[in-house]
């Protein structure tokens, strides 16, 4: 069973809490900074969990694809499986092939190693972001699908681009690197 | 992709989707059942962490071999015999004792004497009973006392200027003065021939580096000259770049003086400021020691900032910068060694404060001597054979290098150690100079550097040609054999 545990006294985060066998709190990544008030250094563990970014995120899918639409030699088709291609890319660069903390620093490199999918949630698996990050492209592939027709050369592209958002971000696959591809 | 019609309506997509091909569906019903799957019946978790149990750790530990501290190193390794080769006891005075034996010191760079002076040593064993020996912070935090304030007043009197600046180590001066001024986008021009802590200052500025060949007045300009006519097809840029021209007044590395007259004609003539690193000609050159603007009779003034180390002539540790108050006031601030490091040990100020009253009182005698010792070591240099003497005659630094270098960087410098091992033997101490080979720029020829004192007698300098000649003698003709 999983709950929200009652926001941190300093600083208002929520982190989450496992009622398992034995109680983990995950306090480990918040370090007392003296004079301060104390946060996370890696921004990335919880900015997925922050109000509205759900809903901003699927908003600007939907005005990139009906920027796509409003190109006039483009066929719906071609929109939608553009729509596609281009989130799954977008999404596989930040989430799967970006390592470490781009923008912030005071992590001093802890996880340099690790990409931004296996941040998030302090590498938690499973969690409602991580639930949420995987439906949006099966859907998107859903849409692409219907709206292309079910066209095999659609269908390839598509299945393809699904695969490499889909594939990194089975929990076996957490901190696996294949072929070493990316490892350093 | 376009061979697909423009627009559908919704009727046919729908018919689309009964005629949607079986693999189609076959793969869409999986991706469903994995939504459904994940939504409803994943349970978040964290991953686990291997957790050792304390027999584990137990034989974790018992396993460990650490390695040594400090790695075996055979009794015949180079860089120990090197070491133990010359093993230095007392002061390096006029006389050294190498391995229990008085030489007669050519190598360190007390030119004025000032490292044996008594007085020097009362003042500062004075300086060090009242304020004990470290002064525990950088100046503009506890680490200013009274004497480190005496010391740059008496060096900016000195030196004619308006304001003195005093760093705690001589090579942090001017590799903290160059990128005090000089940042990312501006311009230096640089000899080629500068020593290895103008280099580094002159990484940290992350300027634009010109390098001009070692005292080769014309390429100097013909880059100012290419630089002019680039600052004209862009204007707007060049209105915010600063160009700054960095010489040594005497080179360490040649032993040779800049020409200065010519560097301030070129400053006026294209706009450039001139940062002048004196740390070697620094009580050296000039009537009274001030440097390479008083041998050359041109006002101080003229030069925008002038550093020196304290660690050769005046034979304390530490370095200065000297100029106009504005110019100087900036590193106050600016300069990271100024900031960021302990103050001067306030005995080492008073020792250089001293060190400044001897230099200024007996500067008829001190630096006449200087001068006429280096000309006739100078002289008697010339003559060795199968040497070649690099550097000016008043220069008190030399570099004798090989007659006929064998093109083997390796074996050219076991030569030249065989010649100062030699020349030991015969009780004078010299050295060959040393570079970090990889990093330096402009490597120079392997050359036996010596520096002479200004209280070296006649009887000695003889001594020391008679046993340099000698002692290549020995060696080359051993080596051509």
């Amino acid at each position: 069973m999983r709950y929200k545990s009652p926001p941190c006294e300093t600083c208002g985060n929520r982190e989450m809490i496992l009622l398992g066998k034995d109680t983990v709190t995950r306090f480990e990544n918040f370090k007392m900074q003296v004079g301060v008030t104390s946060s996370d250094d890696n921004p990335t563990h919880s900015y997925l969990n922050s109000r509205g970014i759900w809903l901003t995120y699927i908003l600007i899918i939907f005005v990139a694809h009906l920027l796509f639409l409003s190109v006039p030699f483009f066929t719906v088709a071609f929109a939608w499986t553009l729509t596609n291609v281009i989130h799954n890319l977008i999404m596989f660069i930040i989430l799967h092939v970006t390592k470490g903390t781009p923008w912030e620093t005071p992590d001093q490199g802890i996880a340099r190693t690790q990409t931004q999918w296996e941040q998030i949630d302090n590498g938690m698996q499973f969690t409602p972001t991580k639930k949420f990050l995987t439906t949006v492209p099966i859907v998107l592939f859903f849409l692409a699908s219907f709206y292309s027709k079910y066209d095999p050369l659609h269908f390839m592209i598509n299945a393809l681009v699904l695969g490499f958002n889909l594939v990194p971000k089975l929990p076996q696959f957490h901190g696996v690197r294949l072929f070493n591809i990316n490892k350093w | 992709m376009a061979v697909i019609p423009a627009t559908w309506d919704l009727y046919e997509l729908l018919q689309a989707v009964v005629q949607a091909p079986t693999y189609h569906i076959v793969f869409e019903i999986l991706l469903i059942l994995w939504i459904i799957k994940l939504i409803f019946f994943s349970k978040s978790y964290a991953l686990e962490k291997t957790v050792l149990t304390t027999k584990e750790k137990d034989e974790l530990i018992e396993e460990w071999q650490p390695e040594p501290l400090v790695p075996d190193i055979p009794d015949t390794h180079p860089v120990l015999q090197a070491l133990e080769r010359n093993i230095i006891t007392g002061r390096p005075d006029k006389y050294l004792n190498v391995n229990g034996r008085s030489c007669l010191n050519m190598a360190t760079m007390n030119f004025l004497g000032m490292a044996g002076d008594q007085t020097i040593e009362t003042e500062a064993i004075k300086c060090l009973r009242k304020y004990g020996v470290g002064s525990c912070g950088p100046r503009g935090f506890y680490g200013t006392m009274d004497v480190h304030l005496v010391l740059e007043d008496n060096l900016a009197k000195f030196m004619n200027c308006e304001e003195a600046i005093l760093y705690s180590y001589g090579f942090a001066t001017i590799a903290s003065a160059i990128p005090a001024y000089s940042k990312r986008g501006d311009i230096i021009f640089c000899d080629e021939g500068v020593c290895f802590s103008i280099q580094k200052g002159l990484v940290a500025s992350r300027s634009f580096i010109k390098f001009f060949k070692h005292n080769d007045m014309e390429h100097l300009e013909r880059l100012l000259i290419e630089q002019q006519k680039e600052d004209k097809k862009n204007p707007k840029k060049a209105k915010v770049t600063r160009r700054f021209l960095v010489a040594e007044g005497l080179y360490i590395k040649h032993g040779d003086i800049c020409p200065l007259p010519k560097l301030v004609e070129l400053k006026w003539k294209y706009k450039v400021r001139i940062f002048l690193e004196e740390s070697f000609s620094f009580g050296v050159l000039g009537k009274c020691g001030r440097g390479v603007t008083e041998h050359f009779d041109i006002p101080v003034d003229e030069i925008d900032l002038i550093a020196a180390s304290l660690e050769n002539s005046v034979g304390s540790t530490g370095g200065f910068c000297c100029g106009k108050k504005y110019v100087i006031d900036h590193q106050r601030l600016s300069g990271l060694g100024y900031c960021f490091s302990a103050s001067l040990p306030p005995m080492l100020a008073s020792a250089a404060t001293q060190a400044l009253t001897i230099m200024e009182a007996n500067s008829a005698v001190l630096f006449t001597s200087l001068r006429e010792n280096a000309e006739k070591i100078h002289d008697g240099l010339l003559q060795v054979e199968g040497m070649k003497l690099m550097g000016v005659p008043i220069s008190p630094l030399k570099h004798l290098q090989l007659g006929e270098p064998g093109g083997d960087r390796d074996m050219d410098t076991r030569t030249l150690q065989k010649i100062v091992d030699e020349v030991q033997t015969l009780g004078v101490a010299m050295t060959l100079a040393r570079y970090l080979e990889k990093e330096e720029h402009c490597l120079p020829q392997p050359s036996i550097r010596i520096a002479v004192s200004c209280k070296l007698t006649d009887t000695e300098i003889k001594n020391v040609i008679e046993c340099t000649k000698k002692a290549c003698q020995t060696v080359l003709n051993e080596n051509s054999s």
